[in-house]
């Protein structure tokens, strides 16, 4: 397996390192074994496969809401998904998980406040938490300003008090895309998030997404069935294979293609 | 669209059709009403189960089904049979009984109960005199118990149905404050009505209090069923961006639930209004005192007549609650509003019009 890093980045922390890492369900059977992943700012690592094979389970994996069976996993250098942690990653399930009876900016917002949480958290827990950058934090409208360029980035400025359930199919993968740009995480783990997009929004939301991950040094975790999109946007292709791909592998293993 | 037997013999229209009848034969021939109803029971009762038979042959394709819901019934009766001990002969006084129960104490009501009290003088303008009426006075109060306690027990019943829901909490604090829901769910209200009578005293200050709780014990059932029922994709996407539960409670349960706890909310200001109307008979308030104070002095012509306004202004809540409700559940995505008529005539007929 041959990692591709640029030069210059060897030295820096990875966001995410899984070594040895089993997943799945069930304790007795696990569906992903990962020999080596790691994923560092600034990135944009693709995981294609056959579906069913376990490409959400891993995403849900690293996103702390299913525990790995075995190995070893670490986000933003924590084993377990604390809170703060939690704070910096955005997650963009399949379903989107919007808020449906509210608004546009209802939803944005929810990821707005959880990226708000964090940096008031980051403040508490420094040092010196000075009382002036705290209460700025506490009453300044970042977390508003910041949904607000968030929904103007995705272009639905018009849609702003329109109830989720009144939204195409990709104006609504739009607004989940939004609610994690308002966000500001570290890492950015989307399900799909092009999915049910005409070619020219695509690629909008693709153009907003990469420009935000390389300028504030993010990194972009995606699962795409479509191996050929993969390859178009990301920088590394994640392959998981059950032998459907490759049919001289034994065991279901993430492996890492050269683009 | 396929319809069902059950839709098209709703118990609304039946209940019309019945009352209209007796209005009728009120006007006609008043004298022989008691004997009409009498003889309208047993074809009732006799209809109902060849109603409910015929259901079930119809609806359940599955012969297992069919021959347990049969077995079901025809048990319910071999235990009826054993609790009436043979003593089928008692039933044989009960329709005469009846009658003159009927004709001699309850019929013709007494409608001075919605004439104006002797004292306090009523000042008011003559058409409103009755506002200074028992009926009028008792069924305020009872409307105000109901409407306070629902509010109240829905302030309580909130946080408590968060803290209970199984999707939020781990399960040892969720068993913690079922088994709370439960204790305040367990005893009807009109027994928490009695406790509190002798802990503050009569009136409907005692009968808000016994009410309150009631209503939080069962409006918190409905409301953390409501959130174990929700999408879990919101859940988990909040969980993941790292969401404090108090943020995931407001920012995400109660919107994405808030339907379903407004429709429980009108629910249960209906059902407070309906028990309402009992918690009186201990002393708690509401149009029951008086119901009590003329069953003691025996003026059953009285009773009746609260009990006909009750059965109207029930009757009344129910459907505006319907109404009320029908803008806050939905089919599918987008939300059906409901016709002042579809409230009348069950769903099955209107279906048929169009």
């Amino acid at each position: 397996m041959d990692k591709i890093i640029a030069e210059g980045e060897v030295n820096r922390n990875p966001i995410i390192k899984l070594i040895d890492v089993e997943i799945g369900y069930d304790y007795n059977q696990p569906l992903v074994k990962i020999p080596d992943l790691e994923i560092f700012p600034g990135e944009i690592v693709a995981i294609a496969g056959p579906s069913g094979v376990g490409k959400t389970t891993l995403l849900r994996t690293i996103a702390g809401l299913v525990r790995p069976i075995s190995g070893m996993l670490e986000v933003c250098g924590a084993t377990h998904p604390s809170k703060p942690v939690r704070g910096s990653l955005g997650y963009v399930p399949q379903r989107l998980g919007l808020v449906r009876h509210t608004s546009v900016i209802h939803n944005v917002m929810i990821g707005a406040n959880a990226g708000h949480n964090k940096s008031l958290r980051s403040i508490l827990t420094s040092e010196e938490p000075k009382f002036s950058s705290i209460w700025s934090k506490i009453t300044s409208k970042d977390a508003k300003k910041h949904a607000l360029s968030a929904i103007e980035s995705m272009g639905l400025t018009e849609k702003l008090n329109e109830p989720i359930r009144k939204l195409s199919g990709g104006q609504q993968r739009r607004v989940a895309t939004a609610r994690t740009l308002a966000q500001q995480p570290s890492l950015i783990m989307a399900d799909e998030f092009l999915s049910e997009l005409d070619e020219e929004t695509m690629k909008m939301v693709l153009n907003e997404v990469t420009e935000y991950i390389r300028n504030s040094d993010a990194a972009l975790l995606v699962v795409e069935h479509d191996i050929s999109r993969a390859k178009s946007m990301a920088d590394r292709l994640l392959v998981i294979d059950d032998g459907r791909v490759n049919p001289f592998i034994s065991e279901v293993t993430a492996i890492e293609v050269k683009i | 669209m396929k319809r069902n037997v059950v839709s098209f013999v709703g118990p609304l229209p039946f209940l019309l059709y019945f009352t209209s009848a007796l209005l009728v034969m009120y006007i006609l021939a008043p004298q022989k009403l008691a004997l009409y109803i009498i003889s309208a029971i047993p074809i009732m009762i006799i209809s109902l189960i060849a109603l409910s038979i015929i259901a079930i042959m119809i609806s359940s394709g599955n012969y297992l089904i069919k021959l347990s819901l049969l077995s079901t019934i025809l048990f319910s009766f071999w235990i009826f049979n054993e609790m009436v001990d043979g003593d089928w002969g008692r039933l044989s006084g009960s329709f005469e009984n009846l009658l003159i129960f009927f004709s001699e104490s309850l019929w013709p009501p007494d409608w001075s109960v919605i004439e104006p009290q002797a004292y306090p003088v009523c000042t008011v303008y003559p058409l409103f005199d009755f506002t200074c009426s028992t009926a009028w006075i008792g069924l305020v109060e009872t409307l105000k118990i109901a409407f306070v306690s629902t509010v109240f027990g829905m302030m309580l019943s909130l946080p408590i149905s968060l803290l209970a829901a199984r999707n939020l909490n781990y399960w040892g604090v969720s068993y913690i404050f079922r088994f709370i829901l439960a204790s305040f769910r367990s005893l009807p209200s009109i027994i928490w009505a009695i406790f509190f009578v002798i802990l503050v005293g009569f009136g409907p200050l005692s009968g808000v209090l016994a009410m309150t709780v009631y209503t939080v014990g069962y409006l918190g059932k409905l409301q953390y069923e409501a959130i174990e029922g929700l999408n879990k994709t919101p859940l988990y996407a909040a969980q993941a961006m790292g969401l404090s539960k108090i943020q995931t409670a407001y920012q995400v349960v109660i919107p994405e639930s808030a339907n379903d706890l407004i429709s429980q909310a009108i629910f249960m200001f209906e059902y407070n209004f309906r028990h309402g109307t009992v918690i009186g008979i201990v002393g708690a308030g509401g149009i029951g005192y008086y119901i009590n104070l003329y069953l003691k002095f025996l003026q059953y012509d009285k009773v009746i007549a609260y009990l006909i306004i009750i059965f109207i202004v029930v009757l009344i809540i129910d459907l505006i609650s319907i109404f009320a409700r029908s803008f806050f559940t939905e089919g599918g995505d987008t939300p059906r509003r409901q016709s002042w008529i579809g409230v009348f005539l069950p769903s099955a007929m209107l279906r048929s019009e169009k």
